[in-house]
C-alpha cells in the first residue's frame, strides 16, 4: 500500500470508530486543525516533548499542569495501524499513556510515516521487546452494557480527534 | 434403481403417511424403494442421551438391515445425520462394523438431498397450492449441510407460494430427549417457533424432520392456530 | 463445588426464568441484536474460515504444549519485573491475592471485569478482610450494586433493562431517575472516577498472556481496564493458565475474531499490551505487578476427553446464539459461565455431582458450533459429558431402565413391532403415565404403522 492510501485507509477506519479525523500537510495546517478541535478556554495538557508537540504547545491559552486536571490532552502518539483505524500509544521514552485516558477529550497527532498497514506488521515490529505499556486505541471509550445500547464516553475519553501530519 | 427406505421410528409409528408419500415420490422419480422389514430405530434417542451401548444395539440392527450397496433414503435429516456422523464413532473398536458404518454413511441420503441431487425433482414441475413456509431443522441444516434442497423443491411448486420464515433455522425446541428433560423450555422454544410461523401468514408449514413437526404441531395446537403441518414428503407427493 | 452454585436446580431455575417477562424480553432483544451485529461485522471479512482455522490451530498448539508455554511466560514475565504466582485452586488464589493486598495495606481496590475472579469468588474474600472492592466495568458495577452475579460473560447486566438500571442508580446513588443509557453511563463515569484516582490497588483479568514476552493482553472498551491496570500503584492480574498464546505475533488473528464474535465490533476501543510493571524511565504503569496464574482443575481437564473446551477465548458468541440461553438467561445455569461453553466448563470445573443437570441444557442444535471463532466442538463435548454422566451414575434410574429397554427393542424387530402395537393400544395409559410433558405433546400412534402398510 502506498503512503497516501495508507493514510486515507487509516483515517477512514478511525472515523468508522467515531474518531474525529483530520489530515494536514504542515505545521500551519496542524495549528489550524488544533484551533478547530480544541475549545479555546479548555485546560489543555500537552507534554511538549516531541518536535511536533513543541511546535504546537504554545497556542493553547490555558495549560493544565498535568493530565489529571486537563479537559483535553494534545499529544503526539507512537504510530497507527491502517487496517483497523487504530492509534498506538506507547510508554517508551517516558511517555505517560494515561495522558490520553483521563481527560474527556484526547487529541492525537500522528505522523504519516508511522502508520503500519496491518496488525501483523505492527506486532511483528514490536514483539521482540515491547515497552511496559502499548495501548491500541480505536475511537473514544464506549459501552453497550445497558440494553446493548451504544453509549460513547465511559471512563476513558468521550471524544477522540486524530490529526494526521 | 433400487433404494433402501429407512422409515425412521417416528414416521413408522406416528406419521406413516409421510412414509407412504416418500414411497410415491421415490417411485415417481425412478427409484424403487425397498423397505427392509426388520428396521427399527437409528438409535439417536439413546445416543443423544449418553447411552452408547443402547445406541450401538440399535445401530447394529440398522447396519444389518441396510447392508449392501444401494442408496439408503430416509425422510429425516436427524436420522441421516446420526448414521453419517455418529455411527463410525460408535464402532471405533469394531473394524468390520466400522467399515459398514462408514459405507452406510456414504450411501445414505435425506429425502430432499436425494430428490434434488439425484432425481432433479425440483425441475420436474411439481404442483402445489396455497402458501407454504419452511422450518429448517437443526441436524439437517448444520450437520448434513442441507440448506438449499428443500428450498429449491418448495419454490418449484407451481401454484404454491413460498413464504420464508424469519429465523427459519432457529431450533424449535424438540431436541429429542430435550423435550422430555426440559419440557418448559422446550415448549417456550416451540411457542416462539409457532409465532414465527404464524407471522408469515402461510396456511401450511413444512419441514424435513417429523420430530420437529410434531413439536411444532403441538405448539400451534396450544395456541389455537389452524395452520396445517405437513412433512415435505406429503406436500410434494400431493403435487404429483 | 462452589458456594452459591445452583446448577443442580437448573430445571427449576428455567421455570422461574420463563415466568419473568422482563427477563425474557431483555434476552430476546439482546440475542437478536448480537446476532445481527455479529453477522454484519463478519460480512465484509474475506477468508473467515481460514481465520478461524488459524485461531483454532494456535489454540491447539497452546493446549498441546501448555506446561511449556506457562513456564516460558513465567520466565518472561519475571524478567520483565512482574512477580508471578501459581495458584492450584480457588482458595489458594484468593489467599495469595488477599496477602499481597493486605501486605501493602490496600483498603480500596478497583476491579476490571474478570470471569476468573468470579470463578474463585475473590470479592467476598477480600471484603471479608475489610477491603472495599469496587467493580468498575459498567455492567459489573450495576450487578455489584444490585448484589447479583453476572448473567453473561461479556455483558454482565444484559438481563436488566434501562428502567431497572435507572431505578437502581436513583435508589443507591441518590441521583434523579433517568432511563437514558447515555445519562446513566455519565453517572457511572462520575461516580467511579474518584475511586480510580484514590485506589490503592487495581485487579484485572487478562484476555491473553503472551509467553514469549510475558505480556498480558486486555481487550476493553470503557477505559476502566486501562485505569485499573495503570493508575493505582499496585496491579494484580489473575488469569487461568489456558489463556496463553505463544507470541504477540499471534494476536492479530484474535483481534480480528474476538471483538466481532463478542459484540460485532471490528476491534475493541482498547487493546492493552502490558509487559511488566513501571521501569526506570517509565511514566506509565503500576509500580508493582503481580500475576496470579490459576489452575483450578485445568491441568486435569487438559488430560481428559473434554480438553478442547480449553480452546475457548471467552467471546460469548456461543451463548448469543443458543436457543436455551436466549429463553432463560444466564442465571439459570447457576454458576459463573452460562450458555454452551458454560455447560461444559461448569461441569468440568465444579464436578458432575454439582452440575449434571447442565449437560441436558442443550437441544444439540449446533448453532454454537457454527459461530465459535476457535472451533471448540461444543456439541461433541456436551455429548461426551452426557456419556460421562451416565457412566458415573448420575442418570435418573428410570431413564437408565428406559434406555436399556430401548436398546433391546431397537435391536429386535419383533420387540419393536410389539412395542408399536402396545403403545398404540394403550396410548391413553402411556399418556397418563408418561405425563403431559412428553406423551401429551405427541399424537397417538397410527392405527397401522408404516411397516404394515408396505409390502
Amino acid at each position: 500500500m502506498n503512503g497516501a492510501n495508507r493514510g486515507r485507509l487509516f483515517l477512514e477506519n478511525a472515523a468508522k470508530a467515531a474518531a474525529g479525523t483530520h489530515s494536514v500537510s504542515d505545521t500551519g495546517e496542524l495549528l489550524s486543525a488544533l484551533g478547530r478541535v480544541v475549545a479555546i478556554d479548555s485546560p489543555v495538557y500537552c507534554p511538549g516533548v516531541t518536535a511536533l508537540e513543541k511546535a504546537v504547545a504554545s497556542i493553547f491559552p490555558v495549560r493544565a499542569a498535568d493530565y489529571t486536571s486537563a479537559a483535553v490532552t494534545v499529544e503526539e502518539v507512537f504510530g497507527a495501524i491502517a487496517e483497523t483505524g487504530t492509534l498506538v500509544c506507547s510508554s517508551e521514552g517516558g511517555r505517560a499513556v494515561q495522558a490520553g485516558l483521563l481527560p474527556a477529550h484526547h487529541v492525537a497527532i500522528v505522523r504519516r510515516d508511522r502508520i503500519f498497514d496491518t496488525l501483523d506488521d505492527f506486532f511483528a515490529a514490536v514483539c521482540g521487546a515491547p515497552p511496559t505499556n502499548l495501548t491500541l486505541v480505536t475511537g473514544p471509550s464506549r459501552t453497550a452494557d445497558i440494553e446493548l445500547t451504544l453509549a460513547i464516553g465511559v471512563h476513558g475519553p468521550e471524544r477522540l480527534d486524530i490529526i494526521l501530519v | 434403481m433400487n433404494v433402501l427406505l429407512f422409515g425412521t421410528c417416528l414416521v413408522d409409528t406416528f406419521f406413516p403417511e409421510a412414509g407412504e408419500a416418500t414411497v410415491r415420490l421415490l417411485r415417481r422419480f425412478g427409484a424403487e424403494p425397498v423397505f427392509p422389514k426388520g428396521q427399527t430405530c437409528c438409535g439417536q434417542p439413546a445416543f443423544n442421551a449418553g447411552y452408547e451401548e443402547a445406541a450401538r444395539a440399535a445401530a447394529r440392527r440398522f447396519l444389518w438391515e441396510f447392508d449392501g450397496d444401494e442408496p439408503i433414503v430416509t425422510p429425516s435429516g436427524s436420522c441421516a445425520a446420526m448414521v453419517k456422523h455418529h455411527y463410525p464413532l460408535l464402532f471405533r473398536d469394531a473394524p468390520e462394523l466400522f467399515a459398514k458404518a462408514k459405507r452406510a454413511g456414504e450411501r445414505i441420503y435425506e429425502l430432499t438431498q436425494f430428490l434434488v441431487r439425484v432425481a432433479r425433482a425440483h425441475e420436474a414441475g411439481l404442483r402445489g397450492k396455497g402458501t407454504v413456509t419452511y422450518h429448517a431443522s437443526c441436524h439437517l441444516t448444520r450437520t448434513l449441510g442441507v440448506r438449499e434442497e428443500p428450498l429449491k423443491l418448495l419454490s418449484s411448486l407451481k401454484g404454491a407460494t413460498f413464504l420464508p420464515m424469519p429465523d427459519a433455522d432457529r431450533c424449535c425446541g424438540f431436541g429429542g430427549t430435550f423435550m422430555a428433560k426440559l419440557p418448559e423450555v422446550s415448549c417456550a422454544l416451540a411457542d416462539e417457533k409457532a409465532a414465527s410461523i404464524e407471522a408469515t401468514g402461510a396456511d401450511t408449514v413444512t419441514g424435513c424432520d417429523s420430530g420437529c413437526l410434531m413439536n411444532i404441531s403441538d405448539a400451534l395446537r396450544r395456541r389455537g392456530t389452524t395452520i396445517r403441518v405437513a412433512h415435505i414428503a406429503q406436500l410434494l407427493a400431493e403435487g404429483l | 463445588m462452589s458456594p452459591g452454585q445452583t446448577s443442580l436446580a437448573f430445571r427449576e431455575n428455567t421455570v422461574l426464568a420463563l415466568k419473568d417477562p422482563a427477563l425474557r424480553a431483555a434476552m430476546r432483544q439482546a440475542t437478536d441484536t448480537f446476532g445481527t451485529k455479529r453477522a454484519d461485522a463478519f460480512a465484509p471479512v474475506a477468508g473467515l474460515e481460514a481465520l478461524r482455522d488459524r485461531a483454532s490451530a494456535i489454540r491447539e498448539d497452546v493446549l498441546s504444549n501448555l506446561p511449556m508455554y506457562v513456564e516460558r511466560f513465567v520466565a518472561s514475565a519475571t524478567r520483565a519485573g512482574a512477580v508471578v504466582h501459581r495458584a492450584n485452586d480457588a482458595a489458594t488464589a484468593r489467599e495469595i491475592i488477599r496477602k499481597i493486598l493486605a501486605g501493602r495495606g490496600a483498603r480500596r481496590i478497583v476491579k476490571g471485569k474478570s470471569m476468573v475472579s468470579e470463578e474463585v469468588d475473590l470479592n467476598s474474600r477480600l471484603e471479608a478482610a475489610g477491603m472495599e472492592v469496587v467493580e468498575t466495568d459498567l455492567g459489573e458495577y450495576i450487578i455489584q450494586m444490585e448484589g447479583e452475579t453476572p448473567s453473561h460473560i461479556i455483558v454482565p447486566a444484559i438481563h436488566k433493562n434501562r428502567r431497572q438500571v435507572g431505578r437502581l442508580f436513583a435508589d443507591r446513588l441518590g441521583v434523579p431517575f433517568s432511563d437514558d443509557p447515555q445519562v446513566l453511563t455519565k453517572i457511572a463515569r462520575k461516580a467511579l472516577r474518584e475511586k480510580f484516582l484514590s485506589a490503592d490497588a487495581g485487579i484485572s483479568g487478562a484476555n491473553f498472556a503472551a509467553a514469549d514476552t510475558g505480556s498480558l493482553v486486555l481487550f476493553t472498551n470503557e477505559g476502566n481496564g486501562r485505569m485499573v491496570t495503570t493508575v493505582p500503584p499496585l496491579h494484580v492480574a489473575i488469569l487461568s493458565i489456558e489463556k496463553m498464546i505463544p507470541s504477540l505475533t499471534d494476536l492479530p488473528a484474535f483481534i480480528r475474531l474476538l471483538p466481532r464474535s463478542a459484540t460485532g465490533q471490528p476491534i475493541t476501543s482498547y487493546v492493552s499490551v502490558l509487559t511488566g510493571p513501571r521501569k526506570a524511565g517509565d511514566a506509565t504503569g503500576a509500580k508493582e505487578l503481580h500475576i496470579v496464574l490459576l489452575d483450578n482443575g485445568r491441568t486435569e481437564i487438559l488430560a481428559g476427553e473434554s480438553r478442547d473446551i480449553l480452546k475457548c477465548i471467552r467471546c460469548g458468541a456461543c451463548m448469543n446464539v443458543c436457543p436455551v440461553y436466549r429463553a432463560v438467561g444466564g442465571h439459570a445455569y447457576g454458576w459463573t459461565y452460562p450458555g454452551p461453553m458454560g455447560i461444559v466448563l461448569t461441569t468440568l470445573l465444579t464436578g458432575m455431582k454439582e452440575s449434571h443437570p447442565l449437560v441436558d441444557a442443550s437441544t444439540l442444535c449446533g448453532a454454537c458450533v457454527d459461530v465459535c471463532p476457535v472451533r471448540v466442538p461444543l456439541v461433541d463435548l456436551i455429548l461426551g459429558l452426557r456419556r460421562r454422566k451416565v457412566r458415573e451414575g448420575f442418570a435418573h434410574p428410570a431413564e437408565r431402565r428406559g434406555m436399556e429397554a430401548f436398546g433391546k427393542v431397537a435391536a429386535s424387530p419383533a420387540l419393536f413391532g410389539l412395542g408399536q402395537r402396545l403403545a398404540g393400544a394403550f396410548w391413553p395409559v402411556v399418556r397418563a403415565l408418561g405425563g403431559k410433558d412428553v406423551a401429551g405433546r405427541m399424537p397417538a400412534p397410527a392405527k397401522t404403522p408404516l411397516r404394515r402398510r408396505l409390502p
